[in-house]
């Protein structure tokens, strides 16, 4: 109504032309391919191969990776449609942690290997450690994303980054899974040696795996909680009980808005980690980056959404959102697997309220609108 | 989902500028306010306070200099609202003037009521209030029963107001009443919004004592009130618009999510870093807090843009509230039986937790607002 009021100075954060292609390429690809058979199959223990050759072919796993390291040279706001996607069509592919492996390796400028890679942060979900030079690895790490499907591991111990062949003898591996089924494993390491040593210049991650990892598996739960909204709202106006739809019950439609507008949050923080993450590999941070406070609050924001958006998804639909036949089940077990994954919202909420307890009073707010906490 | 996509809005510099010296104004005039009186925030009812905003320019920033506005971005003027409110300085006075009143008479009476009423909401000496709810009415609206008849000159008014903020100390009460019947098929046409002197004769203004024993809302009582012609705003029966437009204004500023700011402040004070329930319970708030932020801060653009973020505006009220309101909870659950009786915590504590149900009633209940969001969404 301020058509009176004078406007200057805003940022309308419109998506770029290469966002745009890119959200467009992979929703084209994910909507017509990872159908319930796809993922029914998977569940059933077929690896989606065929899938993941058209992802190779769309060039998605180098969506990254520097135009002149053989990438498309996208930043993190503009490849994070095909993170979204993931989580919006359940994938069940080895994408997300192959991103940002070649993401990595690209930045401390090592050569980025053909097929899947997974990612692993030495001292994180285990006792894994790279030796000074990077050359061997010792120690144990669990719940590692596809280990059985990728040939290859990124491990970051500080910012020293090693590439690993997983098919060596050095290496043995215990099969898992997570609530979705899938893969992640335990692997043993001893002594193993690595085939790529490097650098990364990102010292405002002292964890750079286990912050990103938790960025992508925000974007990916971004993704998932508006499947979950879509499906729910679409149920509530299908099914009729008592002569009207249920989304015409007042009950319904505040459980809905509530797990909307906590998805609208969760959207909010991984945009805004987002772009810190864009701007940090560009170099564009200067001398503070906000991203690890940012990574801290979308975690936790998706992670809090998830929780709450699972439990009314399934209340919307009923005993059918109950069965093995209806596809809610495909969204819900992943955010009940990825609310967990790189850090759940319990753990990222601990390292702000440190944060904000050492600020205290006299420096919250400083710290919030500065983003350093 | 679409519908309630809010767009991340970057502040510019000339934004941060204003940051330090808004900063620097606080620290020096509540260098002496107590926790307990920083808390009051909304309902800190201080007109020498309102008085000084309008004296550096902090009132009607980004409205027009013919009626006393200085002309600056809306993201400046976020700046300064969040840090007033942060800060817990006492805003109560202007807040409704500055926020809505203002902009409403820009808009809708550009040559007659904007030019006498407005500069004196820019100098923080004009207060107002906002006369919506009626007895028996609440959320409807459209139940409006005040009424106004037409009569030489102008209109008689008779009815009542309830809820009304601040009306002890305005000077005129924007009123929504109904000056024609309801239509058959729109129970929301006839309604007109008029201003009312609040002097005139006609108008008793009664105290309501909220459930802390304190006065900021009132009833107003109208009884044969004369109001000119002149003071219609905007259109004869476009009551309902203007209202519904004003609304959205109220609904996503960061007073929708600042509001127990000073309780979880006393809490850190308090904390200890090492107790894990400490850091996880505070550590979930401060991450509601970088949120809300973000997205109250990307309303505040998508307006600022002049795009019309009515439902957006509508979750950030929503998911405010639930922050206001889980601050004290948290509270009980790390202090509830271990802080100092009389402490700035135990203080804070008391009067935010008493406060804390009107978080989710005013400018929309918890109810209204999720009935709009699933509209937003393709529900009904």
């Amino acid at each position: 109504m301020n058509t009176a009021i004078n406007y200057q100075g805003a940022d309308d954060g419109t998506p770029s032309d290469l966002q745009t292609v890119i959200a467009d390429s992979v929703e084209r690809l994910f909507a017509k391919h990872v159908t319930r058979e796809l993922l029914e199959r998977f569940d059933a223990g077929h690896r989606a191969d065929a899938l993941w050759q058209q992802v190779v072919d769309n060039g998605l796993p180098g969506a990254l990776v520097p135009e002149s390291a053989g990438g498309s040279g996208a930043n993190w706001l503009d490849a994070s449609p095909v993170l979204r996607a993931i989580g919006y069509w359940q994938a069940p592919l080895p994408l997300a942690e192959t991103m940002l492996a070649a993401a990595l390796l690209a930045h401390a400028g090592m050569e980025v290997p053909e097929g899947s890679i997974t990612l692993i942060q030495a001292g994180r979900l285990g006792d894994l450690r790279l030796d000074q030079e990077g050359g061997h690895l010792e120690g144990r790490a669990v719940n590692v994303p596809w280990a059985r499907t990728c040939r290859w591991a990124v491990v970051a111990d500080g910012q020293r980054l090693a590439l690993v062949d997983l098919r060596q003898a050095a290496v043995t591996l215990a099969a898992g899974s997570n609530f979705a089924d899938e893969e992640r494993d335990t692997l043993v390491f001893a002594n193993s040696s690595s085939q790529a040593t490097g650098h990364l210049q990102l010292a405002d991650l002292p964890e750079p795996i286990w912050h990103l990892g938790a960025l992508v598996r925000a974007c990916t739960l971004v993704g998932t909680l508006e499947a979950a909204v879509d499906k729910a709202v679409l149920y509530a106006n299908e099914r009729v009980q008592f002569g009207k739809p249920i989304g015409k019950q007042q009950v319904l439609q505040q459980y809905l808005a509530q797990m909307a507008g906590a998805t609208g949050a969760a959207r909010m923080a991984v945009q805004v980690a987002l772009r810190s993450a864009s701007d940090l590999f560009l170099g564009a941070a200067g001398n503070h980056s906000t991203l690890a406070f940012d990574i801290a609050v979308a975690k936790v924001c998706a992670g809090e959404a998830a929780t709450l958006a699972a439990s009314v998804a399934h209340q919307v639909h009923g005993a059918i959102g109950f069965t093995h036949e209806h596809t809610l089940h495909f969204a819900t077990r992943r955010l009940w697997s990825w609310r967990d994954e790189f850090g759940s919202d319990a753990h990222w909420a601990k390292v702000l309220g440190k944060a904000a307890i050492a600020a205290g009073s006299e420096g919250f707010w400083v710290g919030l609108t500065d983003r350093s906490l | 989902m679409q519908a309630l996509d809010i767009k991340p809005c970057r502040l510019d510099a000339k934004a941060q500028a204003l940051r330090a010296e808004v900063r620097a104004f606080l620290a020096e005039e509540l260098k002496h306010y107590s926790p307990a009186e920083r808390a009051k925030g909304l309902v800190g009812l201080v007109p020498e306070f309102t008085r000084k905003l309008g004296e550096r320019g902090w009132l009607g920033m980004t409205w027009p200099a013919r009626y006393g506005g200085h002309e600056r971005s809306a993201l400046e003027r976020y700046v300064v609202l969040e840090e007033l409110l942060a800060a817990g300085a006492p805003v109560g006075a202007h807040w409704v003037a500055e926020r809505q009143s203002g902009p409403l008479l820009i808009k809708f009476s550009p040559e007659v009521l904007a030019p006498q009423i407005v500069p004196g909401i820019t100098r923080g000496e004009t207060l107002m209030a906002i006369g919506m709810s009626e007895p028996d009415v609440g959320s409807d609206l459209a139940a409006v029963r005040t009424r106004a008849k037409k009569t030489e000159g102008g209109w008689i008014v008779n009815g009542s107001k309830v809820w009304t903020s601040g009306a002890h100390l305005a000077h005129y009460m924007i009123t929504l009443l109904r000056t024609g019947p309801k239509e058959e098929s729109n129970r929301r046409a006839g309604l007109s919004q008029l201003l009312i002197d609040l002097k005139a004769p006609g108008v008793t203004v009664r105290p309501i004592y909220n459930m802390l024993g304190e006065h900021d809302f009132n009833e107003v009582f109208l009884e044969n009130v004369f109001v000119p012609d002149d003071f219609v705003i905007g259109q004869l029966g476009n009551g309902w618009q203007q209202v519904t437009a004003e609304l959205a204004l109220e609904r996503s500023g960061p007073e929708r999510y600042l509001s127990s700011t000073q309780l979880y402040l006393a809490m850190l004070d308090e904390a200890d870093p090492q107790d894990s329930r400490h850091a996880v319970g505070l550590g979930r708030l401060a991450a509601r807090y970088a949120t809300l932020r973000q997205m109250s801060l990307g309303v505040a653009g998508m307006l600022a843009r002049g795009e019309n973020p009515a439902i957006p505006a509508t979750v950030v009220k929503d998911q405010g509230a639930l922050l206001e309101q889980a601050i004290p909870d948290v509270a009980h659950d790390l202090f509830g039986d271990q802080r100092e009786p009389g402490s700035d915590l135990d203080q804070v504590m008391r009067f935010l937790t008493q406060s804390a149900p009107s978080f989710s009633l005013r400018g929309g209940t918890r109810e209204i607002l999720r009935g709009i969001i699933a509209g937003g969404l393709g529900l009904r």
